[in-house]
């Protein structure tokens, strides 16, 4: 495929936007998920929302670095 | 009517408007495979969109005319407004797969708003579902293919150009919002449109009867929700073609990511 040709994104970046709310959801569940895990097994209760700060905060990384410089 | 004057209250139809019994019953392995009403609604979908593309390209024409002529439109629309436009011209070859999703999901919403049949296919979860893992398993096929198992693998989960440090915490991420994320959002905001249209409409029709048969002052209300409900069936059918185009786009995205890793 030609890259330099690419037109502008079609759809209004509706799949950006859908793209954006696929990372912020996969974050917190991945990582509350795995700080629901360690509440478990360690018998705390904080982790998970340490977790899903903590995987908020991944997802907001990723999605700045993807879609941030435009 | 005597039937007027001993009617009950309104009963709002509810989630019961999606269950189906089966007409024929069939049992493999401890399987239902019973036939119900979705199921020959399926069958009609298919055999709809299997015959509309038949017949409109059974004998083409260079100067299409009539059926061929729109379905060429469809095809043709598919073509450059999501195959193109999302993957570029190495994206041809999933034109077929991309296009019968299009009219398949169409047809299977569209079956919301007609008389007669009054139920939108895929408002039943396994329609979405399946149609999901269809694309799932087409866009992980074809990374694979492209860039080879390792390192669709790597591009996908290690994102190029982020300090090795923080993979530990984007990877369990980009697993999730690939593998899991995507296929399930794509049923969902199929499934979950036309659940409410068909809750909607189901609503409205029922409501509308309701105060138009009560020979009192809902009966004026029952003239206003009828103008409603007939908009809302407009509104519906945008909501089908919508949703078609909507399930189809980000099919294409997906395909398109895994064709091209990201720089």
């Amino acid at each position: 495929m030609s890259p330099p040709e690419q037109p502008h994104k079609p759809g209004g970046g509706s799949d950006i936007v859908w793209s954006i709310i696929g990372t912020l959801v996969a974050g917190v569940l991945a990582w509350g998920g795995i700080g629901w895990l360690l509440d478990r097994w360690l018998g705390t209760e904080y982790l998970v929302a340490v977790g899903i700060l903590l995987g908020a905060a991944g997802a907001f990384y990723l999605i700045i670095r993807r879609y941030g410089s435009g | 009517m005597t039937v007027l004057a001993q009617r009950e209250g309104f009963h709002a139809p509810g989630i019961e408007g999606f269950e189906w019994s089966n007409i024929v019953d069939l049992h493999l392995f401890g399987i239902d495979l019973g036939i119900n009403r979705v199921v020959l609604q399926m069958f009609l979908v298919v055999l709809v969109t299997w015959l509309l593309f038949f017949l409109a390209f059974r004998t083409p024409k260079l100067v299409p005319a009539g059926l061929q002529n729109v379905m060429e439109s469809v095809v043709d629309f598919i073509r450059n407004q999501i195959v193109l436009e999302n993957i570029g011209p190495d994206g041809l070859r999933f034109l077929p797969y991309l296009t019968t999703l299009f009219v398949f999901i169409f047809f299977g919403n569209l079956g919301g708003v007609l008389p007669l049949i009054s139920f939108p296919l895929n408002s039943r979860m396994a329609m979405p579902t399946v149609m999901a893992i269809c694309s799932l398993l087409l866009f992980i096929s074809v990374g694979i293919s492209r860039q080879g198992f390792f390192h669709y693998f790597r591009n996908t989960l290690f994102p190029p150009g982020v300090p090795w440090l923080i993979y530990p915490l984007l990877t369990p991420i980009e697993l999730i919002s690939t593998f899991v994320v995507r296929p399930v959002t794509l049923a969902i905001r199929l499934l979950a449109n036309m659940i409410a249209g068909h809750l909607i409409l189901s609503v409205f029709f029922v409501a509308t009867g309701y105060m138009l048969t009560s020979a009192n002052i809902s009966t004026l209300f029952g003239v206003g929700a009828l103008v409603f409900a007939v908009a809302l069936v407009a509104f519906e059918l945008f909501v089908a073609g919508l949703q078609a185009y909507v399930f189809t786009i980000l099919s294409a995205v997906y395909i398109a990511g895994a064709l091209e890793p990201e720089h």
